[in-house]
């Protein structure tokens, strides 16, 4: 299954990005940045640390405000009609450890952000958040303080979060950097099926390329400007990949990858 | 009715101040505390000073409206120079501090009429609270205290994440501001009461007490209100009674709850850990 961009009708796109440019002091981080991203997709965004695939999503969402460049998202460039269909895990979560908000009040302020949360503990609610902990297998974190979590229990809730108005388009940026080696691989397959299961578009930032083979069906390289696209396994074998990493890809490497800097830092 | 018909005027209008702005300034504190803000709090306050002098310097028998003006362009100071510059917050805020005092200070003490009024601000001083000030309180209170209870889930969502919270369509930027606005409003017009030095406590020992029990936002807010309420009332009253100034018998009224609460926790926790 090869794609071409341009058979596919505006409808399809979920996400478009034509010539981006994002200057970071001083620093030209996003130098003219194209993306056509279909809809139902995995889509996997790849790129050594500081190639600006953070500063991407961000600008995506409104985060980052672009020099120059175009964002839609399904269509819409007016960000406040876009959102409401967007779930976005950012890369880090600064939580103070003093701040003492429960997971349980934490999605919640996703469900009912306009109106105040404060008086009503609906049993629906109750209900529907603890089918969404479910399906990640994080049931039983629903009483602890949001900022006491561990770095992988935290992706969890922030991708329950995420998934809560049920978005029509994912943005992960690496969602596993909190998580231990050993549960990497699992996290990767939940994502898979929550990506089968609710039927969305998915945005993956991840430095993890076995994981990339299994899951995405279409991958961008990154580095400043993309410089590679298409199926996993054109990307792979792309002689600027490989460039751009400085190393050897090998293909359907499961165990033992190597990490950047950027990984596994929490615990 | 008739416990209040002996007690002199001037004590019931603090009384009903204190009971107004100590919950109003523990609600606010859970999110000044959270947010990290609470040298920004202080730095606002002592901001006061100026406004204050430069409020006499101008002639105004009430320096109310200059003093929360003058906090208003600190908060902005603060904000322009940590958006502008590459300057610490902590930097910013110990110059502003030291700056308004100072300059407050030398103002004061050109106006030869004027130079007990800075001992009555720095600590507080029921008897300067009129009965206007007692309405403003109570309107401003209820107004804010709306503005605060319909703002709690993006306030919350805020402090947790601005990205998220901007992802989710709060307009992360206008709420900042409205926050930083309610919070130097109310703490300056808080001084009267406690004084610059103190006012601050108001709103950290509460939600820090609060804190020490509470296991989720909900009843650390909860919890917080209830420690304001009881601080501004037992202190005031105990100022009454054993004839004290009224600023640190509201702080030390706070404190007592706090070690009430860090004692209780302390067992509290134990007690899972042990079985
Ligand atoms: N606020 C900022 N100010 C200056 N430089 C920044 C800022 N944020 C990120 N950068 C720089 O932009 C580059 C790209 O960062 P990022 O998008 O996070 O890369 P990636 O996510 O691919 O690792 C990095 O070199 C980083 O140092
Ligand atoms: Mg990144």
């Amino acid at each position: 299954m090869t794609h071409t961009t341009c058979s596919h009708s505006a409808a399809d796109i979920a996400v478009s990005v034509r010539d981006l440019r994002v200057t970071l002091g001083g620093q030209a981080i996003l130098r003219g940045v194209n993306l056509h991203l279909h809809r139902g997709q995995l889509v996997a965004l790849i790129g050594p640390n500081g190639s600006g695939k953070t500063t991407l999503l961000r600008a995506i969402v409104g985060l980052q405000k672009p020099d120059s460049g175009d964002v839609r998202i399904f269509g819409e460039s007016d960000l406040k009609k876009a959102l409401p269909r967007v779930g976005y895990v950012p890369q880090r979560l600064a939580l103070d450890r003093s701040f003492i908000l429960s997971v349980r009040e934490f999605l919640a302020l996703r469900l009912r952000e306009t109106q105040h949360w404060f008086w009503h503990r609906k049993r629906d609610t109750d209900d529907r958040l603890r089918a969404a902990m479910a399906e990640l297998g994080a049931e039983s974190l629903l009483d602890r303080p949001i900022a006491a979590l561990s770095g992988g229990q935290l992706q969890r809730v922030l991708i329950v979060f995420a998934l809560l108005k049920n978005p029509d388009l994912l943005l992960l940026d690496e969602p596993t950097a909190g998580v231990d080696s050993p549960g990497e691989e699992s996290f990767y397959d939940l994502i898979g099926e929550v990506h089968r299961k609710h039927k969305l578009t998915v945005v993956l930032v991840s430095h993890d390329l076995s994981m990339v083979y299994r899951h995405a069906s279409w991958v961008y390289a990154l580095n400043g400007v993309v410089c590679c696209e298409g199926s996993p396994e054109h990307v792979m074998n792309a002689d600027s990949l490989k460039e751009a990493y400085g190393l050897n890809v090998t293909p359907y490497q499961h165990h033992g990858h190597s990490h950047g800097p950027g990984g596994g830092i929490v615990q | 009715m008739n416990i209040f018909s002996d007690i002199e005027p001037f004590m019931l209008r603090a009384f009903a101040v204190a009971v107004v702005m100590g919950p109003l300034c523990a609600l606010l504190g859970v999110f000044v505390t959270a947010r990290r803000m609470a040298f920004f709090s202080d730095t606002i306050a002592h901001g006061a000073l100026a406004g204050i002098a430069l409020g006499f310097l101008l002639g105004f028998e009430d320096p109310t409206w200059p003093m929360v003006l003058f906090s208003l362009l600190v908060a902005a100071a603060i904000l322009w120079l940590k958006e502008h510059t590459d300057l610490l917050t902590d930097t910013i805020m110990a110059l502003l501090l030291s700056g308004s005092v100072a300059f407050g200070i030398i103002v004061l003490s050109m106006l030869k009429n004027k130079r007990g009024e800075l001992h009555r601000y720095l600590f507080g001083d029921i008897l300067s609270v009129g009965p206007d000030d007692v309405w403003l309180a109570v309107v401003l209170c209820a107004a804010i205290g709306a503005w605060l209870f319909t703002k709690l889930s993006p306030l919350a969502l805020l402090t947790a994440s601005e990205d998220l919270a901007h992802v989710c369509g709060v307009r992360t930027r206008w709420l900042n501001y409205a926050f930083v606005l309610v919070l130097t409003v109310v703490v300056s017009l808080s001084i009267r009461l406690l004084g610059i030095i103190l006012v601050t406590s108001l709103v950290v020992i509460p939600p820090a007490a609060a804190r020490n029990l509470a296991r989720n936002l909900r009843q650390q807010i909860i919890l917080s209100l209830i420690i304001g309420l009881f601080g501004g009332a037992a202190g005031t009253v105990a100022s009454y009674h054993w004839d004290i100034p009224c600023g640190p018998a509201i702080v030390m009224a706070c404190i007592a709850v706090f070690i009430v609460s860090l004692v209780a926790s302390k067992l509290w926790l134990n007690k899972p850990a042990s079985t």
